[in-house]
């Protein structure tokens, strides 16, 4: 008797629960499942001039693993590490002195964080190449204090990609960090120094370990856009390097077009990234693990 | 071993002095309380010896070396904090192994020592464990062993038994005399519990506005305090206040402003009589004082007062009476003896004798700028007094 109360409860909270989800269901399958389907069947084609031919080819696939698209790959994965681990060293300061902060001063400077995200990103890097150009702002500065005499080529190198790549997503790192850091008791380094650590010890062995996942989280949020960057190589880069952005936005649209191509290497790019993710789950999971104490 | 030597020590925090021209030896092997209310100074002062704040003025010395500026991890000194601070992400054994790890002594060397820790702490069993999987007094356990692993001259104990409850506080309060005489190092102890303060140390200070306002072993500073702060807060007591009228060879007479010229003998031998005219406060602990229906017999060094019962507590040791004597008030502990079961039992409105030995009766204050007002007296306690001090 109960029991089957309890059933039928279970089940109006079924029935609610999946009625309340539907809307986002249905988006979801119109906007994410239905057009990543339609890339996969693509990539299983042939190409034409400016569509596809629909007669099943894997010459898309064979390219690709034949090495064809290897330096762009390694271009991309070259950046993305860079951005990771420059976000990483220059985040972990920033953030863990917001965290040291008084409340008032924190909350102000957390501000000056977000800030930059209110100004859309294609104006910020914009900005960027204004002021990096040969004959930009810091050319001009830089020679009228007489440090240098002839103006740095820097804009449309890789120098820059790395540059802006980082401006833009070093928020990214630095509020996850910020909020592990935040919860970090303080007290625990002094412990630590009491037991006669000094600061560089008591970092390693205390606050490192402790900030493990705000690292983690950041890593996730820089790695993976970065490893598809498109509009920032587009616009401060030079042409010589393509990243795996920009190659398959060329596939689409010079003439002519090679759709399979592109659909093969953005799956490619969705391969590796999810790869990617389960090791970064694996070595998370085994993190947890071995200290029970989350 | 050494002794601790603070010299001349200041703390200011802005224009707030939390910690004012402290002076103290504390001897080595010595387990020496720091004992105040909160804000007091009390773990300002802790915190300099351990290397966490530097001192504005004055030194902290270690036997002839001086470690002022010593940053905490060249000191010989190791603390247990308030809150035990181990570290979560290590187990128990990485966590007492610590203090060795950093110093990159020999992995055999480092089990050998860190067993023989946990075994002084009764926590071998359960070195692989992390510290949330542990009680509140296990971490404590580990606090002590992570605290002595590195054999500091000086071990400092931040109110280490505030986050447990009453029986295990008393439990592990043992277990640190234990520890202390097993490892033979100075254990100063800070805490804002009179009882622990009293019933663990050799020696203790009573710090009240970052002055050490009296300091000597338990039974000194309980029995003789030095100004109405230490009478008020170590234990309980009664205070009575008035001007001196005459003062005899064994006795004077006080005006106590309550309509009766009354007098007191107090006892001369440990102090200096005060002079006619001065306005002094005694203090007279509550369980000095013994009541009873009939007129005790008269002695030479006895007080005497007839009052009547206001008020009965009945605490389970004792009972507690509030006494009327005028417009004074008295708070008494009696305890219940079996002898006296024929008597009928004092009731409220009894008219009952106070009297006490006249060496209870203690002048804790002759400049009579600190005196309480006789209408604080009127309700029972200091409350004037205790909204001056700083806790």
């Amino acid at each position: 008797m109960q029991s089957t109360l309890q059933s039928r409860q279970d089940r109006r909270r079924n029935l609610s629960s999946w009625l309340l989800s539907l809307p986002t269901l249905i988006w979801l399958t119109c906007f994410f499942l239905i057009p990543y389907l339609i890339v996969i069947i693509y990539s299983f084609l042939s190409p034409d001039i400016y569509d596809v031919k629909f007669e099943v080819s894997l010459d898309a696939y064979r390219q690709i693993f034949s090495g064809d698209y290897l330096r762009p790959f390694l271009l991309s994965f070259r950046l993305a590490i860079y951005t990771t681990l420059l976000c990483i060293l220059l985040g972990f300061p920033v953030a863990y002195f917001i965290a040291r902060s008084k409340e008032k001063t924190r909350n102000l400077l957390l501000i000056f964080i977000i800030i930059p995200f209110w100004t859309n990103l294609i104006i910020r890097i914009f900005s960027w190449r204004i002021f990096l150009a040969y004959n930009g702002v810091m050319n001009d500065t830089l020679i009228n204090l007489g440090i240098i005499s002839q103006p740095l080529e820097i804009l449309r190198t890789d120098l820059a990609v790395i540059l802006v790549m980082v401006y833009v997503y070093l928020p990214y790192m630095i509020l996850p960090l910020y909020s592990v850091l935040e919860k970090l008791d303080f007290t625990l380094l002094n412990a630590a120094m009491d037991l006669g650590a000094n600061e560089v010890k008591a970092f390693f062995r205390i606050t490192l370990p402790l900030a493990v996942e705000g690292i983690f989280a950041g890593t996730l949020l820089v790695f993976i856009p970065a490893l598809g960057a498109y509009l920032i190589p587009q616009l401060v880069g030079n042409q010589q390097s393509l990243y795996v952005g920009q190659v398959i936005t060329y596939k689409i649209k010079n003439i002519p077009r090679n759709w399979p191509m592109a659909s093969a290497l953005s799956l490619t790019l969705l391969l590796l990234v999810a790869i990617l993710l389960l090791l970064m789950y694996g070595l998370y999971r085994r993190h947890q693990k071995r200290s029970q104490w989350q | 071993m050494d002794d601790i030597i603070l010299e001349n020590l200041s703390k200011d925090f802005g224009s707030f002095r939390a910690v004012d021209n402290v002076n103290l030896v504390i001897k080595s092997g010595e387990l020496f309380s720091f004992l105040g209310p909160s804000g007091c100074g009390k773990t300002t002062l802790l915190r300099m010896i351990a290397g966490f704040e530097l001192p504005s003025s004055g030194a902290v010395r270690l036997g002839s070396k001086d470690i002022s500026d010593l940053p905490p991890y060249k000191r010989e000194v190791n603390t247990i904090f308030q809150n035990y601070s181990l570290f979560p992400h290590m187990t128990l054994f990485d966590n007492v192994a610590f203090g060795l790890k950093v110093k990159r002594i020999h992995k055999k060397e480092i089990r050998d020592r860190v067993y023989e820790m946990l075994n002084l702490v009764k926590m071998a069993d359960q070195a692989g464990k992390y510290p949330n999987q542990i009680s509140g007094g296990q971490k404590q356990r580990i606090a002590i062993a992570r605290a002595l692993i590195n054999k500091p001259s000086v071990l400092l104990l931040d109110e280490p038994l505030a986050a447990l409850d009453l029986k295990l506080r008393q439990h592990m309060l043992i277990e640190l005399m234990n520890i202390h005489d097993a490892v033979g190092i100075t254990f100063i102890y800070v805490t804002h519990d009179q009882s622990e303060a009293m019933s663990i140390s050799d020696r203790l200070a009573v710090m009240n506005q970052g002055q050490i306002v009296q300091s000597g072993p338990p039974d000194d500073i309980y029995e003789r305090p030095a100004s109405i702060f230490s009478a008020y807060f170590i234990g309980e007591t009664n205070f009575i206040s008035g001007v001196v009228t005459a003062v005899h060879e064994d006795y004077l007479e006080l005006d106590c402003q309550d309509g009766s010229d009354r007098s007191f003998s107090i006892d001369s031998s440990f102090q200096s009589a005060p002079e006619p005219g001065s306005r002094i406060t005694l203090s007279l602990r509550p369980e000095k004082i013994a009541i009873a229906r009939n007129k005790p017999r008269y002695q030479e060094d006895i007080n005497m007062l007839k009052g009547q019962i206001e008020d009965i507590l009945y605490l389970g040791t004792h009972t507690q009476y509030i006494v009327r004597v005028g417009k004074l008030k008295f708070r008494v502990f009696s305890q219940h003896k079996r002898v006296y079961f024929d008597d009928k039992a004092l009731d409220w409105e009894d008219n009952v004798w106070l009297f006490w030995h006249d060496t209870d009766t203690w002048v804790v204050d002759m400049a009579g700028d600190e005196t309480p007002d006789a209408d604080l007296n009127e309700s029972g306690n200091l409350q004037r007094y205790v909204k001056r001090g700083k806790s």
